[in-house]
């Protein structure tokens, strides 16, 4: 800094030799390239990255004081909004929760479209993450691609809940209403079409000379330091640590489904790339078997402790008017306990700590959000690379501000 | 499973362990603050355990946990608003930190929990041990006020620096309103070469980019 005080008032200051001290810039929190509103406070040596310090919370909104002071099912819209890329996958988990702390089981046609809207949901989410990587290296067609394949995804999500991105249509004990008649098909029709454009997108980017430059060797990190980290999810997969919460831990109706866990092997950009587009593939297997598989029946339990009991009954029956009454002014009552439920979501393990009291609502509920661990060790991926190599690394981290600020 | 690791941890750790208090099959340890860091050592490193991944640390205020459901007895079931600390009883130990460990490769699960008093809450930092402890303690001790001793960093995470009070406390109203945070000069910004407010080597709190100098009645 005292350089500069030497060439005061000094007209030929601009051609004078440019500083040797580590320069500081912050990239964010409003950044075109910054997804969600995060800051990193650079200390750059020329290009170089010398030291790199995340800093969140522009976008806190409270997630778990919010959840806290509103009922077990009012809590749901707030879960959508802290990963709005794949807001299905986030219901579940926190049903799962609920569900897990109440012991509930869940009707086997309900399990069976959980799976199938959580993997809709995990191929928008990757999606959005593959294009963005694209678009930020200048890869316009790829982004174009990509969210061609989400919108036909979400129109479908459109047609089952009526929301493209805010879904809220997990329910405590099942999902809020059947599939429509004909959605089935139209969604049958749409995904061969999504797997073209992800093809397209494959052979634009794979083995595109400039793209794999920018991110083959960038962004290295070993198996057991991303788990120390706290990495779960493509970005610990991509390390070729074979860790995915639907294979450990099988919940829902994982277990009947036949599916493989792509690995990487160098756990750098392009291999966390490369794995999102074979999850894409993988999903896809994984829906069509949900489609064939999927048992006619109920979609939500039959105990009105838990669940709204049916209108007809609402308008015509006292018993129904009053578990309608009950559920929602006080609540679904959940017996007391503490759980940690977690599931897998599109960039790791996505899990939520749930104490309850007793009470209509949750006593205290705290996110595991998968990108908030990650968020944490970008610094050492980024650490000792240009800066231009942020962008793509911090695109393959998918990190989401919803749910890393909540 | 689950079990074993839990009957190991006994036959290592017998004076850490409090209680056992698993529920819904999760399995919960209780430990003492004070073996808390060679109980997580032991965890990640033994080759039986392999609990390398810490998933979560999460904390719990039991301020206004008493219910009837709870055994709080009947008078808990009064609603009595969580900030209305007069006609609460004090509840001890008062807060719960949760850490929610997993292992990669075993496909275990084990919870950890510490249990702090409200008048002496230090918990000795495990970011040596994790590394990835270094935000969850940051954030807990956002949001709760616990103070992890030996962490390298421990500033606040979601809220800014002058945040008054503990937002996840049950004492902390949800819609209470802070004050409002003075505009900050930024002295230790230092215009770069080249022409400009100020000139070269001028902070730039004393140009007229810079707060103070400006006139507040310039605005008027």
């Amino acid at each position: 800094m005292t350089e500069y005080a030497a060439q005061d008032h000094d007209p030929l200051a601009l051609e004078s030799e440019l500083p040797s001290s580590p320069m500081t810039v912050n990239l964010g929190p409003s950044h075109p390239a910054m997804h969600g509103t995060v800051r990193l406070v650079l200390t750059l040596d020329g290009e170089t990255i010398v030291e790199a310090v995340p800093e969140i919370g522009f976008l806190h909104r409270g997630f778990s004081k919010s959840s806290e002071n509103s009922t077990w099912t009012q809590v749901l819209p707030y879960t959508d909004r802290l990963n709005y890329v794949s807001p299905y996958l986030n219901n579940v988990a926190y049903v799962m929760g609920v569900e897990k702390l109440i012991g509930l089981k869940v009707p086997e046609r309900a399990e069976y479209i959980r799976v199938l809207t959580g993997e809709i949901s995990r191929i928008t989410d990757h999606l959005t993450c593959i294009g963005a990587i694209g678009l930020e290296l200048g890869a316009f067609t790829v982004f174009l691609y990509a969210i061609e394949a989400r919108e036909l995804l979400w129109d479908r999500i459109a047609e089952l809940s009526g929301a493209r991105v805010t879904v809220s249509w997990m329910r405590v004990g099942g999902c809020a209403n059947d599939i429509p008649p004909g959605w089935v098909e139209k969604l049958v029709e749409c995904l061969p079409r999504v797997l073209e454009l992800t093809d397209e997108i494959d052979v634009l980017l794979t083995r595109n000379r400039i793209f794999v430059d920018r991110t083959r060797g960038i962004g290295v990190i070993g198996g057991d330091e991303a788990i120390d980290w706290g990495f779960t999810g493509p970005c610990l997969r991509a390390c070729g640590v074979n860790y995915d919460v639907r294979k450990a831990h099988p919940y829902s109706v994982y277990d009947r489904i036949d599916f493989e866990v792509p690995l990487g092997s160098n756990g750098d950009t392009y291999d966390r790339y490369v794995l999102r587009l074979e999850e894409i593939r993988q999903s896809h297997r994984i829906i069509q078997q949900c489609l064939e598989q999927m048992p006619p029946g109920p979609i939500i339990v039959d105990d009105w402790r838990y669940a709204l009991p049916p209108k007809k009954d609402v308008f015509s029956s006292i018993e129904g008017v009053m578990a309608h009454f009950k559920l929602i002014m006080e609540g679904i009552q959940v017996p007391p306990g503490e759980i940690y439920a977690y599931c897998e979501g599109a960039n790791g393990e996505l899990g939520f700590h749930i104490v309850s009291n007793g009470k209509g609502k949750p006593y205290a509920i705290q996110v595991r959000a998968p990108g908030f661990p990650i968020l944490s060790g970008l610094p050492r991926l980024i650490k000792g690379h240009m800066v231009a190599d942020i962008i793509p690394i911090f695109d393959s981290i998918n990190m989401i501000g919803g749910e890393v600020e909540q | 499973m689950a079990q074993s690791l839990i009957d190991l941890l006994r036959e290592t750790h017998p004076d850490a362990i409090v209680s056992t208090p698993g529920h819904r099959g999760d399995e919960v340890v209780v430990v003492r603050r004070e073996q808390l860091v060679d109980v997580c050592r032991f965890l990640k490193e033994d080759p039986r355990t392999d609990l390398k991944l810490l998933a979560q640390i999460a904390g719990v205020d039991l301020l206004t946990y008493a219910t009837e459901a709870t055994g709080g007895g009947a008078l808990a079931s009064i609603e009595v608003p969580a900030y209305d600390l007069e006609r609460k009883r004090p509840v001890e130990p008062r807060y719960q930190v949760a850490y929610n460990l997993g292992s990669v490769v075993k496909k275990h699960r084990l919870r950890l929990r510490l249990e702090l008093r409200s008048d002496d809450m230090k918990i000795p930092t495990v970011t040596g041990i994790w590394r990835t402890a270094d935000w969850w303690e940051r954030y807990i001790y956002d949001m709760f006020g616990v103070e992890f001793v030996g962490h390298p960093n421990l500033t606040r995470i979601m809220m800014y620096p002058e945040f008054q009070g503990f937002p996840l406390r049950k004492d902390y109203p949800v819609r209470k309103r802070q004050p409002l945070v003075p505009e900050l000069d930024f002295p230790d910004l230092v215009r770069g070469p080249g022409p400009g407010p100020g000139g070269a080597g001028v902070p730039m709190s004393q140009t007229h980019v810079g707060r103070a100098n400006v006139d507040p009645d310039a605005y008027d």
